[in-house]
């Protein structure tokens, strides 16, 4: 215990610092997979084949490759074909393609849910495809990914770590531990630190998301 | 037969939106064609495309190397899923015992190892350990932590498992006279089993991922593999590309494997 204070006057503004990146790095690729997501999942609706097609195989491609690989190639390969992207930017792109995949999957999932008859209520009604997509079924199938969502955003928080395997601008909670772990024998209680923040960002997500689906459950 | 909510949202179309649906079909098609070439071009035009390229893919070594590193894969998910069902079951008993000595340190281990990053329990077997005496190869500070990590979400599962196994089942069995470890492995397990084979069966997609991670490691597998490919031959997208489509395959055998086995046990 003596040695986590240690470590603690030593390195406490650098853990400091890197969990506020961790959460800057989640926050910031949740949002923008979040939205890229809906728009996918949306536009698999339209009966568009080709769209259709290349829609399924970007969610495939990119639910089924491992992240690292993927942001290593962005870092690593595309400079080659003459598209050099800085690191941060990276990992926010390697971030936000991955999530934006699952919440596409998930949030066809929760499409699914809406009952055919609301939608034929819709077209009675006189709405356009769009206006029932945007009015009826998106809000519905929102309040129905909740759950997945929130553990969608634990594991993307938890996916930051791979900002370590780049020279990233400022150390992320994985970076610095492993930094801590090559320069002293720290390792050990910097893990301890780490562990405990990710743990407890994980439970802050986890309660928040609890609440929220609380309030937007529907009740069927 | 019920419909699908795209089918209704857009179905039935009039002569005149068949019309434009068409037109937009083909509008679709050339722009992603249009889209292709230019990614063509770009390649070619980066010199991926040149002579060295395919002599480079015609090598039998390219290959051989790179299925050693796919085998390499492989063997740590394989290893890494039986850690995690072995583990996570041990977890669980931990977890739904009814003595707290047992049940805290299952709680915190799920918690802990579920709420840290994969990479972050592989620089500890990498560069904690040694630290403290315990050097491990370079096969266990991979597959080790992508299996503890991965048995903490297969406890969950197995929880949620268990816990949809109806109530009376368990009394039936205790009425019968079985030993409360009789009726968790003989009469709730069984069933529990076959709700959640498909989310286990999930999980290996999630196995086969955090390998990845090998390289971390310099461990033989596929990524390390293509790693050493690049440094030997320069030839970093084409070698990226084929180890992109590679885990995609398998991961997307796993996943529609996972699927079916779902569908087969409705």
């Amino acid at each position: 215990m003596g040695s986590v204070f240690q470590l603690w006057a030593g390195y406490g503004s650098a853990f400091a610092q890197a969990l506020v990146l961790t959460w800057k790095l989640t926050a910031i690729s949740f949002a923008a997979g979040f939205s890229l997501g809906v728009v996918v999942a949306v536009a698999r609706l339209f009966p568009l084949r080709p769209l259709r097609f290349v829609l399924t195989a970007y969610v495939e491609i990119f639910r089924n490759i491992p992240s690292v690989a993927l942001l290593i190639f962005i870092v690593y390969a595309l400079p080659d074909l003459d598209a050099l992207i800085d690191y941060e930017p990276s990992v926010l792109l390697t971030l936000t393609l991955v999530c934006s995949a699952f919440t596409a999957d998930y949030l066809r999932a929760g499409i699914n849910t809406v009952d055919g008859g609301q939608v034929e209520a819709g077209l009675s009604l006189g709405m356009r495809p769009m206006a029932i997509i945007s009015v009826v079924v998106l809000p519905q199938a929102l309040r129905a990914v909740v759950q997945p969502m929130t553990s969608l955003l634990i594991a993307l928080m938890l996916s930051t770590s791979l900002a370590s395997q780049v020279p990233f601008p400022g150390r992320e909670l994985t970076a610095l531990v492993a930094k801590i772990a090559n320069d002293s024998a720290a390792g050990m209680s910097a893990f301890a630190v780490a562990a405990a923040m990710y743990v407890a960002s994980g439970l802050l997500i986890a309660w928040a998301g609890a609440t929220l689906e609380k309030k937007v459950r529907i009740l069927r | 037969m019920n419909r699908s909510l795209d089918n209704l949202l857009f179905g039935d179309p009039t002569p005149n939106a068949q019309a434009i649906t068409r037109a937009t079909n083909w509008a679709v098609a050339a722009l992603l064609l249009a889209l292709a070439i230019g990614i063509a071009f770009r390649f070619h035009a980066a010199g991926q495309f040149d002579a060295g390229l395919w002599e480079f893919f015609a090598w039998t070594t390219t290959w051989t190397f790179l299925a050693k590193g796919l085998l390499g894969t492989l063997a740590s998910a394989a290893m890494a899923a039986v850690i995690a069902l072995v583990f996570g079951l041990v977890l669980l008993v931990g977890r739904m015992s009814r003595l707290r000595l047992a049940r805290w340190p299952s709680v915190v281990a799920i918690e802990l190892l579920r709420g840290v990053p994969t990479l972050l329990l592989i620089y500890v077997c990498f560069l904690v350990l040694p630290s403290v005496g315990i050097k491990l190869s370079t096969y266990w500070m991979l597959t080790l932590p992508v299996g503890l990590s991965t048995a903490a979400m297969v406890a969950e599962v197995y929880r949620a498992g268990v816990l949809a196994v109806p109530r009376g089942q368990t009394a039936a069995a205790r009425s019968l006279g079985l030993t409360e470890a009789q009726v968790f492995f003989h009469v709730v397990f069984p069933q529990a089993l076959r709700y959640i084979v498909p989310a286990l069966v999930a999980q290996l997609v999630i196995v086969v991922k955090d390998t990845t991670f090998g390289y971390v490691v310099t461990y033989g597998e596929l990524m390390q593999n293509a790693k050493v490919l690049i440094a030997n031959y320069n030839a970093l997208v084409p070698v990226y590309l084929v180890v992109a489509v590679l885990y995609c395959l398998v991961n997307h055998a796993i996943s529609r494997a996972s699927q079916r086995l779902g569908r087969s046990m409705h």
